[in-house]
């Protein structure tokens, strides 16, 4: 290697050689060359396993919060990560989403924000990947019924069937006892699909609604895996209720 | 054109205070007239700013430097009419978003490209309604496009690129009759601008593409110098049609510079009986891409620019 691998790259620029690299998210292989396909600050991953000896060189999409001259500096926690080539939801992403329809057979919900696959111990890292700018605004957003229908044309649109609720007594589940329109999910994709629907699960004990409003219109707390509370009436309310972290 | 019966029109084709061929030739003698005061091989400045549009996800400005003739006509008016207009253009790009429920699996990216002059952006006012000829900018903005972004990573998504026209560029003199050389030159310029905003705009929405794509513009004139022998022809890059008596073809590349790829390609016009320079034995044709090529690649280095000012102004906000 004669030339060192720049700080920031913009499309078409080439960083490197496939001899010495190999190529990660955000580039691309033309003639034994590593190209940038996005704008943004290169980093370089050192190798993982003892086979590929190569370091992974990509080009992050995560311009705000990381500075150029130390982009170059190796995480191990991003190493063990599973190579992300875009924004939208994967198999096994975990996923924020809205209900929006309860049906006998499945729910449908919209996708709010795809969080990272590994536990989101970095929140700022997670909500800064995807499309949309800010979580706590989101999810305020979100649960306030008046501003529903108008963006869910924009978002991606998922079911969970029924069979995929819980991991327990499957046959036994009622929808109506699980979700409620308005509701927020977290919920694992469990395959993309066909043309306009993702499958998420929330067969998991940390899966299932984070946020619900009760009858009444309050926000409501988790009393346990299938019940959330209202805290001004106290009335509860039957949930597929995610463990709280 | 369709009438649009939502909206309360106006004329259909404009008012404009008629202009009598006698009175041009009387009062705009030649030097009234645009004329080039570029190098044969020297393009226009480009002004270019990505992000300007905070609801879409990628955006961007584009301007051309206005012809030296405008700057002379507002020092010393003597007509209402300005004498040229110079492209200004605003692309925004929305995605990646769901598809429509009605569409097919993808597994790729959809691309959908609008181009739209606004009303006031021609001579000639434009309907609300996009004619023959913006759509068919529109299909030749797409595969320009197509062959620059790589559409396998984003799977079951569209890309929305929607390209509005502020200003564009004259397809002639604005007081020269209609001659037999006519055709819509100034769509030409257009695409060009079309094509190097839209790379722009997507660079800035972070969407995987193979290189930046340039739009570059060149043309087989007339020559009207007058001290060469009749009926030779020069090449000329990034022509504005307004500044040239006759145009006998032209041409507009997408291009990529770092693998010297060309995705779209429109030549318009008879390059066959073009005699270019002494010692140029070039075809017409051949001598026009290679123009347009290094106009393509002239408009690269501002799109690189651009590109990489705004990924700057991110991290110095951070």
């Amino acid at each position: 290697m004669t030339t060192s691998v720049p700080k920031l790259a913009i499309p078409g620029q080439r960083l490197g050689s496939i001899s010495a690299y190999s190529a990660g998210p955000g580039t691309h292989v033309q003639q034994s060359n590593i190209y940038a396909s996005i704008a943004g600050p290169v980093v370089v991953d050192p190798a993982i396993s003892q086979t590929n000896k190569k370091s992974i060189l990509r080009v992050s999409r995560i311009v705000a919060g990381i500075d150029p001259s130390k982009s170059n500096q190796a995480s191990s926690a991003a190493s063990k990560k599973k190579p992300r080539y875009n924004t939208l939801p994967a198999v096994d992403s975990i996923v924020l989403a809205r209900v929006t329809r309860v049906q006998k057979r499945q729910v449908t919900v919209s996708i709010l924000v795809v969080l990272d696959d590994t536990t989101p111990a970095n929140p700022e890292a997670n909500q800064a990947a995807s499309d949309n700018d800010n979580i706590a605004s989101i999810l305020t957003t979100a649960a306030n019924p008046e501003n529903h229908s108008s963006t869910d044309e924009l978002r991606f649109q998922a079911l969970i069937r029924k069979e995929d609720v819980r991991a327990v007594e499957k046959d036994r589940v009622v929808m109506d006892e699980m979700f409620r329109v308005g509701d927020i999910i977290r919920g694992s994709v469990l395959s993309l699909g066909d043309q306009s629907f993702y499958y998420l699960t929330t067969a998991r004990n940390d899966l299932g609604v984070v946020m619900a409003r009760s009858e009444a219109g309050n926000m409501m707390f988790p009393v346990s895996w299938k019940e959330m509370r209202d805290p001004v009436t106290g009335a509860g309310e039957q949930r597929k209720v995610a463990r709280p972290y | 054109m369709m009438a649009d019966r939502r909206r309360v029109n106006g004329p259909p084709s404009g008012t404009r205070p008629a202009v009598f061929t006698a009175d041009l030739q009387l009062g705009a003698s030649a030097t009234d007239r645009a004329q080039r005061q570029r190098q044969p091989s020297e393009l226009r400045k480009i002004f270019l700013k990505t992000g300007l549009i905070p609801t879409a996800s990628g955006s961007s400005y584009l301007e051309f430097e206005p012809s030296a003739s405008l700057a002379a006509a507002r020092a010393n008016p003597k007509s209402l009419i300005p004498p040229s207009s110079a492209l200004k253009l605003a692309c925004t790009v929305h995605g990646p978003k769901p598809l429509p429920r009605s569409a097919a699996f993808s597994p790729n990216i959809v691309l959908t490209t609008h181009v739209k002059y606004a009303p006031f952006a021609a001579r000639q006012r434009k309907g609300h309604i996009r004619d023959s000829g913006e759509r068919d900018l529109g299909v030749h903005l797409e595969t320009a496009l197509r062959g620059a972004i790589i559409a396998e990573r984003w799977p079951k998504s569209g890309l929305d690129i929607t390209v509005t026209i502020l200003e564009a560029e004259d397809d002639r003199w604005w007081g020269s009759a209609p001659d037999s050389h006519d055709a819509s030159w100034g769509m030409m310029n257009v695409l060009a601008g079309c094509i190097t905003a839209a790379s722009a705009a997507i660079a800035d929405a972070h969407i995987d593409c193979l290189d930046l794509i340039a739009g570059g513009v060149a043309a087989l004139v007339a020559d009207e110098s007058g001290n060469s022998a009749a009926g030779t022809t020069k090449l000329m890059l990034d022509t504005d049609p307004a500044e040239h008596r006759s145009i006998l073809s032209a041409c507009v590349v997408g291009y990529m510079p770092a693998r010297d790829e060309i995705t779209e390609l429109w030549l318009k016009g008879d390059s066959s009986k073009a005699s270019l320079e002494e010692g140029d034995d070039r075809s017409g044709h051949d001598a026009l891409i290679d123009g347009a090529v290094d106009a393509a690649r002239g408009a690269h280095t501002v799109l690189a620019e651009a590109v990489r000012e705004s990924l700057l102004r991110i991290v110095g906000q951070s």
